[in-house]
């Protein structure tokens, strides 16, 4: 009886390889907190590795046959041309096929030139800092809608770079080798986006369908939405920036799985299934032209005038300011500040000293009543002051308020208006 | 008189191939496969290296080397993807090994039947890889099965006319 292990030899060696290729499997996969779409997507080191070994071993091939330019379509075009001519004349076949196949370079180039021109236009036009890129190959298989550029960190791409071209957006960096990177393109069902539309400015996210359309999700339900209308980034997800065409609305239809959002058919700006020249967004700083840039410089040097200008205005405010006297100094004692000066302008108003001082006379001792002031008032002359003040100066040469009487005759000097009269005290005590 | 055992039978008919051939068929395999889909666009109805490992699956007639080099085939493939390494791998190890394992009960010199296992394991494949996406993994991707059968018959069609080719390299005593 033949043992275990040789009888079945073949199946055990089958389940170790699935086993082992499982694990791997399960080492890779990282699950996130988002559910079952929120997987993470960036690889371990080792995975990487395998990744940059497949790809290095791909990549020269594929850029050879890139670079000789022995397209299957144009050698399967030559090859019956030239059965074609080979059949009328043998003599004019080799001359027909020269010409021919330069006349198919020559076209090819002419047509790349044409792309090379548009796309340089448009990078000059272009405020961002881009590099130019030939896509090369793909992941050959539409479950993963990814392709290959022949450039990769030597030219200066990373991770999460927008890639573009002068139709619309075409996807972004997700690896990067020394020599190529793999873009994810916006059709693959894991790619995202944030979009918006521009004339009703609803925004959504953009990923592809299982046919490899773009199509915008996450939309309520809005009937001014028709097809037609364009569809540029919202320059929310930090790797497109705002504004770039997306496409156009294609077709509007219900969300399977959620009654009140809609799903927006997308048909893209930009060609992706012809890609050939691309831009990768390498600096989302502004680049501006020479011409706008000398319109910034100068824009700032009169701005710095202009601030020249205030600061020299405040110090002069401020100048004067010091020069013109405050209420309160902080160099000086308490006692010495300006509110306590005797020498106020605004002094409390005094009747002025009388030469011969009376009974009469406020604040000596017998002063009469009210009533018999006034009769004395009648029967004398009034005391004659040796200066009456005039226009408000005293004789010293201060300001002064001028001494007016009251109503009763009396001067409106402190002390007559502290004398009270006779029946007030009782009548404020015996109410 | 000799007696032709199954051991016998499948070691008489186990065909040898150049070192070369099996160095540079996958590669190409790969090459083109990852280089076709460029110029074809969304027509790149094909899966070379699944056509190469059933192949070769079938005329090594040896399970283990039909799952290796079907193995082989697909985590490079994976590779070249954005996805887990492994699943185009165990789909392709499965389909090796059926391959192989066919080879032995079968008449593979038949051409019908080449094609016809062709395309019944590359729809087993699709079948495996769509299993271990959405269910092992648990992602929410979908499959579009009508691409899927496209991509089938493309195969069939492809081996039609690659078999005959890789026959004429094969080494005979």
């Amino acid at each position: 009886m033949e043992p275990f292990f040789v009888r079945y030899r073949n199946l055990l060696v089958l389940l170790a390889l699935l086993v082992a290729q499982v694990v791997g499997l399960a080492m890779q996969v990282h699950r996130t907190r988002l559910g079952p779409a929120g997987v993470d997507s960036t690889d371990g080191r080792s995975v990487l590795l395998l990744r940059y070994w497949a790809n290095s071993l791909v990549t020269p091939p594929e850029r050879a046959i890139h670079s000789s330019k022995l397209g299957v379509s144009s050698v399967w075009q030559n090859y019956f041309d030239l059965r074609h001519v080979r059949e009328q004349n043998e003599n004019l076949q080799k001359t027909v096929d020269r010409l021919r196949l330069e006349q198919a370079a020559l076209l090819e180039d002419a047509r790349q030139g044409h792309r090379l021109q548009a796309l340089l236009n448009f990078q000059q036009k272009y405020i961002f800092k881009t590099v130019v890129a030939q896509a090369i190959g793909s992941s050959g298989t539409d479950q993963s809608r990814v392709f290959y550029l022949d450039k990769g960190k030597d030219a200066g791409l990373d991770r999460d770079m927008a890639v573009i071209t002068a139709d619309g957006i075409v996807g972004k960096v997700r690896d990067v080798f020394p020599h190529s990177a793999q873009v994810l393109m916006i059709s693959d069902q894991t790619s995202g986006a944030g979009v918006i539309l521009e004339s009703t400015r609803i925004r959504g996210i953009l990923r592809g369908n299982v046919s490899g359309q773009p199509q915008m999700v996450d939309v309520l339900a809005d009937q001014r939405i028709q097809p037609g209308e364009k569809i540029l980034t919202a320059g929310g997800d930090e790797i497109f920036p705002r504004g770039l065409p997306v496409g156009t609305v294609e077709k509007v239809m219900r969300d399977p799985d959620r009654d009140s959002f809609i799903q927006i058919l997308v048909k893209p700006s930009a060609h992706l299934d012809q890609l050939d020249e691309v831009l990768v967004i390498t600096s989302m700083q502004p680049r501006f032209p020479p011409e706008q840039q000398q319109d910034m410089a100068t824009s700032v040097q009169l701005k710095g005038a202009e601030a020249e200008a205030e600061a020299q205005q405040k110090k002069t405010s401020e100048g004067m300011a010091e020069k013109l006297p405050g209420l309160i100094d902080p160099n000086v004692a308490p006692d010495q500040q300006l509110l306590h000066d005797t020498s106020n302008p605004n002094p409390v108003a005094h009747p002025p000293q009388s030469l011969h001082p009376d009974r009469f006379t406020p604040g000596a001792a017998g002063t009469p009543s009210a009533h018999q002031s006034s009769e004395d008032v009648q029967s004398k002359p009034p005391p004659v002051r040796q200066k009456a003040p005039v226009d408000g100066i005293d004789h010293s040469g201060k300001l002064i308020t001028s001494g007016k009487t009251s109503g009763s005759g009396k001067p409106s000097g402190s002390g007559a208006t502290n004398k009270k009269t006779p029946g007030d005290t009782p009548a404020r005590r015996n109410p | 008189m000799p007696v032709l055992t199954a051991d016998s039978r499948r070691d008489y008919e186990i065909r040898h191939y150049p070192v070369l051939v099996y160095a540079l068929v996958p590669l190409c395999a790969l090459v083109l496969q990852a280089w076709l889909p460029r110029v074809l666009g969304r027509f790149a109805w094909f899966d070379l290296p699944m056509v190469i490992a059933v192949y070769f699956g079938l005329g090594r007639r040896n399970p283990i080397q039909g799952s290796l080099i079907g193995g082989a085939l697909g985590l490079f493939e994976d590779a070249l993807t954005h996805h887990a390494i492994g699943i185009n791998g165990i789909a392709k190890t499965i389909a090796g090994y059926l391959a192989a394992s066919v080879g032995i009960r079968v008449d593979v010199e038949n051409f019908t039947v080449r094609v016809l296992v062709t395309f019944l394991l590359s729809l087993l494949g699709s079948g495996v890889y769509a299993f271990i996406y959405r269910f092992l993994l648990g992602m929410g991707a979908e499959t579009n099965w009508l691409t899927e059968l496209y991509k089938a018959i493309g195969n069939a069609a492809i081996a039609m006319v690659l078999f005959p080719m890789l026959d004429v390299t094969m080494i005979r005593d």
